[in-house]
């Protein structure tokens, strides 16, 4: 750690672990409602309730994580102290209210309706307001120095663009069609545009310091890799304009930019290996360096592979809205963006913490369990999907009953939650562990 | 390749992705209006589109193939169900359809009600590219359905009723029912459950047209 400010980073990041722990316990909860049928919660906390909160709570956790990491980094690239940490620590107070004031609010019913976008509109607003500190901070502590790196610049661009979308999911729309239209702005422009710019600076980052390789063999990879990003990625949110009420060219447009997502994608797994082995230091930090790559293959798996696997709209039309679509995005999100926080986390802590060579056996065991676990209980979702798609969309069975065929892979699915959520426990005592042998 | 070359992948992409995104999002303006019946889209419509974002049914259900999977989409739900099912449903969703699985009594208006059928009723108008698809192995059948048929599945007969190793177990089994009622009989049934059993926990089907019911008669009589 260089600068004082970017201590700032810490307080991020312990919110990002607690409520990574409380997003599994929610994804147990709602996963157990597929299993027995008979849900005794019902009228307490229905499978609606309890999956809003679910996925909320995993976008909040990753937003906490990427400001985290935003802290962390920007002080190095732009060698000056943060602008204002007394606002960072303002931002994140008023952040950490409003996913309370949300997460109540679900419980009591209170609710804007759309997937992702429960929050009412008072709430978004409230993250409007905390979007606008964050960036305001960022930029000034840019200005000071002015030194645009290219890893500085893909990073602002991307939280920028992060911020700009959600607005389009701010309103109400009388037309569902043109609602989703704009719903999908936020969704699929943040996973597969924007969050990918963010994430990719911040790896692009780690990378660097990691291995000592040279900046400007990571920064001109980093330019190609998110310029196909967004090219595959912008027209490519057309995979998702297939039935929605919108015209039939989309299934071409949609259908030919997305199945070209994976390839930037592969693009991140190569530069990743090609910088580890051609590294220029010997690599301090092997637990962050575990998960930098393993995070680069799941990622390639999950959102590459996964998502290939039903973009194409011929396959699509069988698929869409099934069990597939969970495995999916549960698995993308995992290698893509969870498993990039915490590679940050294993990354920024020790050296927040002074701690300077750090080969943590309990991380890794977290790593391993997390990473078998979550394969297996995406492995038992799709295998749930195809029973659905063969019984309920190519037999013509009625949807309750297909679900009763189903069961037995929520059963294996919810099981192996369970190891994943033991894998999580592992990583949260080691965290709070990094805290507590700091000095040693 | 140099870091200038690069730099000119990342914004000639971006640009190019971005302008034709941008021009088909004003073409799909142009012809959204048409494609989802807008001139349907009354204030009616509109309260319901509120009551179903109100109640987060979209957590449980999907719409357009969108939302939770733990309910069935309802994009085509009017294609198949009642105005008058759907009323009684979701003012108390277990007595209509008792299943394990089941849709919480959310304690809508009346109005509110009325407005979410109204919401779905212009959402079933949706021009969707023919999704969802008509399922492979009844298209490859080609038998056309009977009239009965159809009233069944809009009754939601099978969340008590076995039919075909599909539906559920509250009732007997009705996929040989014809070997043991006569049509007449089944036509009683419906219209009086009480009369052949008075404690029966069947709802009456005494409102349907006398067509329908005939139809449901002639339908589950001839299955032996
Ligand atoms: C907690 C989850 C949940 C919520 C919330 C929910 N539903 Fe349901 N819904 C179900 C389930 C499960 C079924 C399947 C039938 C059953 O078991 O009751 C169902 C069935 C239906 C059906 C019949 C579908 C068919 O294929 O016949 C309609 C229509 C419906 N719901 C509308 C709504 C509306 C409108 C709302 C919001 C006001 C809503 N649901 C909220 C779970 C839910
Ligand atoms: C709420 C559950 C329920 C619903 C919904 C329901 N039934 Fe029934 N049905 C029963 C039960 C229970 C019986 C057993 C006899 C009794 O108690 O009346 C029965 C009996 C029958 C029988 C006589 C079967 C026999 O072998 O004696 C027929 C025919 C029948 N139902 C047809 C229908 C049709 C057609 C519909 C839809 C329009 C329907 N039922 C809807 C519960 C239901
Ligand atoms: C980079 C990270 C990615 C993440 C985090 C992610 C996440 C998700 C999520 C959560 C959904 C479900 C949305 C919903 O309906 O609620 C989804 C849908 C989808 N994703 Fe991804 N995704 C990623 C990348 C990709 C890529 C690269 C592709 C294609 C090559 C892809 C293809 C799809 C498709 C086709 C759907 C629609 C599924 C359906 O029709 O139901 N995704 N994604
Ligand atoms: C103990 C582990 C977990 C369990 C049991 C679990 C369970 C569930 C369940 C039951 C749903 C609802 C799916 C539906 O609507 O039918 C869901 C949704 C979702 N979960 Fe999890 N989850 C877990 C962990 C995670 C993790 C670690 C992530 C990401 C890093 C994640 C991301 C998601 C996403 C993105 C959705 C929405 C999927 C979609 O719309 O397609 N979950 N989860
Ligand atoms: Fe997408």
């Amino acid at each position: 750690m260089k600068y004082e400010t970017q201590k700032i980073a810490y307080n991020y990041f312990v919110v990002a672990t607690l409520l990574f722990g409380l997003q599994v316990i929610f994804g147990l909860i709602t996963g157990a409602k597929y299993v027995w049928d008979h849900d005794p919660l019902i009228n307490i906390l229905p499978f609606n309730t309890s999956r809003a909160i679910h996925i909320n709570l995993l976008v909040v956790w990753l937003l906490f994580g990427f400001m985290g990491g935003t802290y962390y980094l920007v002080p190095e690239e732009s060698e000056t102290e943060i602008w204002s940490p007394k606002l960072a620590n303002i931002q994140l107070i008023l952040f950490a209210s409003v996913g309370v004031a949300a997460i109540a609010g679900y419980l009591f019913g209170w609710s804007w309706g759309m997937p992702f976008l429960e929050q009412p509109t008072i709430l978004k607003v409230g993250i409007v307001v905390v979007a606008l500190m964050f960036l305001f901070n960022i930029l000034k502590t840019m200005m000071k120095t002015k030194r645009w790196t290219v890893i500085q610049g893909v990073l602002l661009g991307g939280l920028v663009m992060l911020a700009g979308m959600f607005i389009f999911g701010i309103f109400f729309v009388k037309n569902l069609t043109t609602q989703y239209y704009y719903w999908w702005w936020v969704i699929h422009l943040w996973v597969e545009g924007a969050w990918e710019l963010v994430a990719g600076s911040i790896m692009a980052f780690i990378l660097l310091k990691l291995t000592g390789v040279d900046r400007e063999i990571v920064e001109k990879w980093l330019y190609v890799e998110v310029g196909l990003v967004l090219f595959t990625g912008i027209a490519g949110t057309g995979h998702h304009y297939y039935w929605i009420g919108t015209p039939y060219y989309w299934l071409w447009v949609g259908g030919i930019f997305s199945a070209l997502e994976p390839v930037p994608i592969l693009f991140m797994v190569i530069d990743t290996l090609r910088d580890v082995r051609e590294r220029k230091v010997e690599i301090e930090n092997r637990t962050a360096l575990f998960w930098a790559v393993g995070c680069a293959v799941m990622h390639f798996f999950g959102a590459g592979v996964w998502g290939f696997a039903h973009t194409l709209p011929q396959i699509n039309k069988w698929t869409h809205g099934t069990q597939i679509t969970a495995s999916h995005g549960h698995f993308a999100f995992f290698g893509a963006y969870a498993m990039l926080n915490l590679t940050l986390i294993y990354f920024a802590v020790p050296k927040l913490k002074g701690i300077k060579t750090l080969k943590s056996a309990l991380s890794l065991s977290a790593l391993r369990l997390m990473v078998f676990s979550m394969f297996l209980m995406v492995l038992a979702l799709a295998v749930a999907g195809i029973v659905q798609v063969y019984l309920q969309r190519i037999l013509g069975m009625d949807y309750l009953s297909t679900q009763g065929f189903m069961t037995l892979w929520y059963a294996v699915f919810w099981v192996c939650a369970w190891g994943f959520a033991s894998g999580v426990v592992l990583y949260i005592i080691d965290f709070f562990s990094m805290g507590k042998t700091a000095k040693s | 390749m140099t870091v200038s070359n690069a730099k000119a992948i990342f914004i000639w992409g971006t640009v190019v992705s971005a302008v034709i995104f941008l021009a088909l999002t004003y073409d799909f303006h142009r012809k959204v209006g048409m494609q989802t019946h807008e001139m349907k889209l009354d204030e009616r419509v509109v309260a319901g589109k509120w009551v179903w974002q109100k109640y987060n049914c979209n957590d449980c259900h999907t719409i357009l193939g969108i939302g939770g999977y733990y309910a069935p989409d309802v994009t085509k739900v009017m294609s198949y169900r009642d105005r008058d099912w759907m009323s009684r449903f979701i003012k108390d969703p277990p007595s209509v359809w008792p299943a394990e699985r089941r849709m919480p009594n959310l304690h809508l208006t009346d109005q509110e009600i009325s407005d979410v059928i109204n919401f779905l009723t212009w959402v079933n108008g949706i021009d969707t590219n023919n999704w969802p698809p008509k399922p492979m192995a009844l298209v490859a059948s080609q038998a056309l359905p009977k009239p009965g048929e159809a009233v069944f599945k809009a009754q939601g007969c099978s969340a008590c009723h076995m039919l075909g190793g599909v539906g559920g177990t509250i009732g007997p089994d009705l996929t040989k029912v014809g070997s043991r009622r006569s049509k007449e009989w089944i036509e009683e049934q419906l219209k009086d459950p009480k009369a052949h059993n008075p404690n029966s926990i069947m709802p009456s089907y005494a409102k349907l047209s006398e067509k329908d019911r005939e139809d449901l008669a002639d339908y589950l009589s001839g299955l032996k």
